[in-house]
């Protein structure tokens, strides 16, 4: 038994050293990463693409700590008012220690889910609310996990959206209208832009599309004209405008 | 007779009492030491003046009770107690093993549930060891 209780007592004392050692050593490694030029992020760019938005943030990491890193993962959550509008995850390779790692951290999101969420985005400027989180294990043991939050200007691409002038010319059987807007977004505009009218009796009276190519940060006015049906035309018309399927305006006008 | 065995009876209890004082008083230096050196860079820590009480604290009580009983079995009962005290406090404190700082509008976690679940088994194998010392003590000496 005295056997035993020896060797239990070494054990003990070996785990212990363990035990202590292992967070100071993953500690130490911390500050080995963080000194100097060991990470890097380099600027990120914003690309727009069929509907997608992407963001890309190229990454380096030079682990010169002691153990390696796993479980590295960049989640960001973006929230207008208390809708989250966007939920962003990327898990990026394992950094083993001593070497140097290069990834390309990607985002891509869909305009058309954003704005389903929050259509008061295509059209008005606001605050939203951005939380950023990294994640990862070091010695596949202790994980770190740090999270800021901050706030950043969303910019409408079809700020002050105004359709004026609506006119209906019964002998060419064209409704005729100015449609103007500033595009806030860091993006440009390149969908189409569809134009709908329907009568007092909620029919549709005529359609059109507008193509358009407005850079970030422009502004857009152009004549709009849209060929009517005659026999279905009222004295009061509505005019819609739709951008990827999503309405983003509805007047009422007489003519 | 019983005068005089009553009186190396008291003399015997005094040395003990003295002897636990001097050990506290040394343990009490060191947590001190240990105090200057860390409440420095961990005064930020939520809680830590508290926490740190309480561990040096509940050790002080033990390392004052434990010499007392020296030469008794109630001494492996409080080395024992003395394990399930540091597993308790290990848990709580460490918020069962995630640890979160916030600065403004930065929270920095720490989470080391597997380190946590080490040191609560080095506790464990403690008590085990104090259990074998108290049976193989209560086995040679059949007064106590």
């Amino acid at each position: 038994m005295r056997l035993t209780v020896k060797a239990l007592g070494w054990i003990i004392i070996l785990l212990w050293i363990i035990a202590l050692a292992l967070p100071l050593s993953v500690a130490f490694s911390l500050l080995k990463l963080a000194e100097g030029k060991n990470l890097g992020i380099q600027e990120p760019s914003f690309t727009f693409f069929n509907g997608n938005v992407s963001i890309n943030m190229p990454m380096y990491v030079n682990n010169t700590g002691l153990y390696d890193i796993s479980e590295v993962n960049v989640k960001i959550n973006i929230k207008e008012a208390k809708t989250v509008i966007m939920a962003l995850s990327k898990s990026l390779p394992d950094i083993p220690a001593g070497q140097v790692v290069k990834a390309n951290c990607t985002f891509t999101a869909n305009l058309k889910e954003i704005f389903q969420k929050a259509p008061t985005l295509l059209t008005e400027d606001a605050d939203l609310n951005v939380n950023a989180a990294l994640h990862f294990r070091m010695a596949y043991t202790i994980a770190f996990n740090i999270t800021q939050s901050f706030s950043t200007r969303w910019g409408a691409p079809f700020h002050n959206l105004t359709v004026s002038n609506v006119v209906y010319n019964a002998a060419a059987q064209i409704t005729s209208f100015f449609v103007s807007f500033s595009n806030h977004a860091f993006f440009s505009l390149d969908n189409p832009l569809t134009v709908e009218l329907y009568n007092s009796h909620n029919e549709m009276v005529g359609a059109a599309s507008l193509a358009l190519k407005v850079p970030s940060g422009e502004a857009f006015q152009e004549p709009v004209e849209v060929a009517v049906n005659p026999s279905k035309m009222t004295e009061t018309v509505f005019i819609r405008l739709f951008f990827a399927e999503l309405k983003i305006f509805d007047g009422r006008f007489s003519l | 007779m019983n005068e005089l065995e009553s009186k190396r009876n008291r003399r015997r209890v005094g040395l003990k009492v003295a002897r636990a004082f001097l050990i506290t008083a040394a343990s009490a230096i060191f947590w001190l030491i240990l105090w200057f050196l860390t409440s420095t860079f961990l005064a930020g820590f939520p809680n830590y003046l508290t926490l740190f009480t309480v561990l040096a604290g509940g050790f002080l009580f033990f390392t004052f009770t434990i010499a007392l009983a020296e030469g008794t079995i109630y001494k492996y009962i409080l080395m024992i107690t003395r394990a399930f005290f540091l597993i308790v406090y290990l848990t709580h404190a460490t918020n069962g093993g995630i640890l979160t700082i916030n600065l403004e509008n930065l929270a920095f976690t720490v989470e080391f549930v597997p380190l946590l679940a080490l040191m609560v088994f080095i506790n464990l194998l403690d008590v085990a060891r104090r259990l074998l010392q108290a049976i193989e003590f209560a086995s040679q000496s059949p007064k106590d």
